[in-house]
């Protein structure tokens, strides 16, 4: 994994509310294929610096480059997934799954092979003309998943995409993720609070600090690939969760309390 | 799902069972509207030949159906409701068209917005039916006023939910076209016009009310021809069985309106509950 070629180095990024600091010099690289995970305590900018490297949001100072071009604003070479699964709800989900295509004028009989195929991969064969309301909630995030997919993207960005579902659905969606990534081996960039679940997905864990947001820590996952879900009992497993646990234990004792104060 | 009235049209379930039992159905589900129409015409039969007794003051729900029948052959219903039909369909169409420009305009500049706001919401509380007299004033006893009428009524609300639906569209929804790399034409197209869709549609079933009492009123001001002229000129010659007759009409093509437009809504948004 060391000797694949950068796929997004990121240098000083800062990112200012007025003043506000939420983001102060974060500076990495990440290489081709690889799945990061970024756990941190609420409000350390997790979500900020996902939508800046998506393009949603201006960096403050520093910059990004993906594939050795600077990130200026989204495009198709970055696909999200939302906390919210958001899908349009007048789209059926074959459309829903087809929408970046075709913002991006790229619909064509190959493309919908293509959208087809990734509904099937996502386990959703035979769904593709129901509309969202009709499916349950981990339905509707493999959706979103296949949507930000079918652009082809060269990153894919997750924000919390299973903290809405319940417990078993979500380490159900653990284990297709990763079958999902083995299939295609993309670069992932993926946000959860859940500390075992970055454990059971990542190459390497950015334990985020916060006030203000930075990389406290780089974890190296070194855990078999495949990992069958039993993999999470196993003391090594449970070894990197107290660890990280314990990296940002302060940290999320101080959000909490702080939350409940207003 | 509103439920089911006396005046909606079997679904299609009922479509398999043989054309005898859907319609007693039909009619056994909703025993209870149809028992409370016809009591309530037996009703008004009564008291207006046995109390009232007068066709001056009051005629009875069978002396209307006569009536109706005689205006029909003799070819001057049809007459009143063409020209009534073509009035509030030309206003209809021209407020439609206006309202909906309209509240994209308010609802996509501020300056729009500002301008506009005072003006919508002080015209939409005010009875501008009122001014029908002077419209017919301006524009004659043709059918033009009474467009004119129709096309004021019913811009308001199709102004006024066309703001809101647009301004009230989800702003994930937007940003999440927005991370594929959507210009701003086609997250209007793709997210904020569906997205505003039902909310136009409520207005322009609002609407269709308004716009038909738009009609009948100006009409009662002053028309050659249209369903109000012939109601106003029942009533000056106290003939109750034709303004009863005109008013039938006016009721029946309020509701077929209003169902149809339901149905419609229903067939073009699959996707709402
Ligand atoms: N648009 C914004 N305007 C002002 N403050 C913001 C905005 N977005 C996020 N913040 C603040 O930035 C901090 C980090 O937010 P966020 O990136 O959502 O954190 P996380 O995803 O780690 O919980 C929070 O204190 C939040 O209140
Ligand atoms: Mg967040």
């Amino acid at each position: 994994m060391t000797d694949a070629p950068v796929k997004l180095s990121v240098a000083d990024l800062t990112k200012r509310f007025g003043s506000l600091e939420v983001l102060q010099n974060i500076t990495t690289e990440i290489r081709n294929g690889e799945f990061i995970s970024i756990v941190g305590p609420s409000g350390c900018g997790k979500t900020t610096f996902l939508r800046i490297i998506g393009g949603l949001e201006q960096a403050s100072g520093g910059e990004a480059h993906l594939d050795g071009r600077r990130i200026e604003g989204p495009g198709a070479d970055r696909g999200f997934v939302f906390q919210q699964d958001n899908l349009l709800p007048w789209r059926d989900i074959l459309a829903n799954t087809e929408i970046g295509p075709e913002i991006n004028g790229a619909l064509s009989p190959e493309q919908r092979r293509n959208t087809l195929r990734l509904l099937k991969l996502v386990g959703l064969e035979g769904f593709e003309h129901y509309y969202p309301r009709q499916l349950s909630g981990g339905m509707r995030q493999r959706v979103n998943l296949a949507r930000a997919l079918a652009v082809d993207p060269a990153l894919l960005l997750m924000d919390e995409p299973f903290s809405a579902l319940d417990a078993q659905t979500r380490e159900i969606m653990q284990t297709e993720l990763l079958r999902v990534w083995e299939e295609g081996r993309k670069t992932v960039l993926f946000v959860t609070h859940q500390i075992d679940e970055a454990v059971y997905l990542s190459y390497r864990i950015f334990v985020f600090a916060r006030r203000p947001g930075r990389i406290n820590e780089i974890i190296d996952v070194d855990l078999p690939r495949p990992r069958p879900l039993s993999i999470k009992r196993t003391p090594r497993f449970v070894e990197y969760v107290d660890h990280i646990w314990k990296l940002i234990e302060e940290d999320v004792r101080v959000s909490v309390l702080e939350e409940h104060a207003g | 799902m509103t439920q089911p009235d006396a005046f909606s049209v079997p679904g299609a379930a009922s479509r398999e069972k043989s054309f005898a039992t859907s319609l007693c159905d039909f009619f056994y589900q909703r025993r209870w509207s149809w028992g409370s129409v016809f009591t309530g015409l037996a009703v008004w039969e009564f008291v207006s030949r046995v109390i009232v007794g007068s066709k001056l003051f009051l005629a009875a729900p069978t002396q209307v159906l006569v009536a109706l029948f005689e205006l029909t052959v003799s070819g001057e219903l049809e007459k009143h409701i063409l020209t009534s039909t073509l009035e509030f369909l030309v206003g209809y169409s021209v407020a439609c068209v206006l309202g909906v420009g309209l509240g994209f305009i308010m609802a996509s500049s501020k300056a729009g917005k500002q301008s506009l706001q005072p003006w919508v919401s002080g015209l939409y509380a005010t009875p501008t039916v009122a001014l029908a007299p002077l419209f017919i004033l301006w524009f004659g006893i043709g059918i033009l006023s009474k467009v004119v009428v129709v096309a004021v009524l019913v811009v308001f609300p199709v102004t006024i939910n066309t703001e809101t639906g647009l301004r009230t569209t989800p702003t994930q929804l937007v940003e999440t076209v927005r991370a594929f790399g959507a210009n701003a034409r086609q997250i209007f197209f793709k997210v904020s016009l569906p997205s505003a869709l039902p909310f136009i549609f409520a207005g322009l079933r609002l609407g269709i009310g308004r716009g038909l009492i738009g009609v009948v009123v100006a009409e009662l001001f002053g028309a050659r021809a249209g369903l109000g002229q012939m109601i106003s000129q029942a009533a000056e010659t106290f003939n109750m069985p034709n303004l009863f007759a005109g008013v039938t009409v006016l009721a029946v093509a309020g509701i077929a309106m209003t169902s149809g437009f339901t149905w419609l809504e229903q067939k073009l948004l699959p996707w709402r509950e």
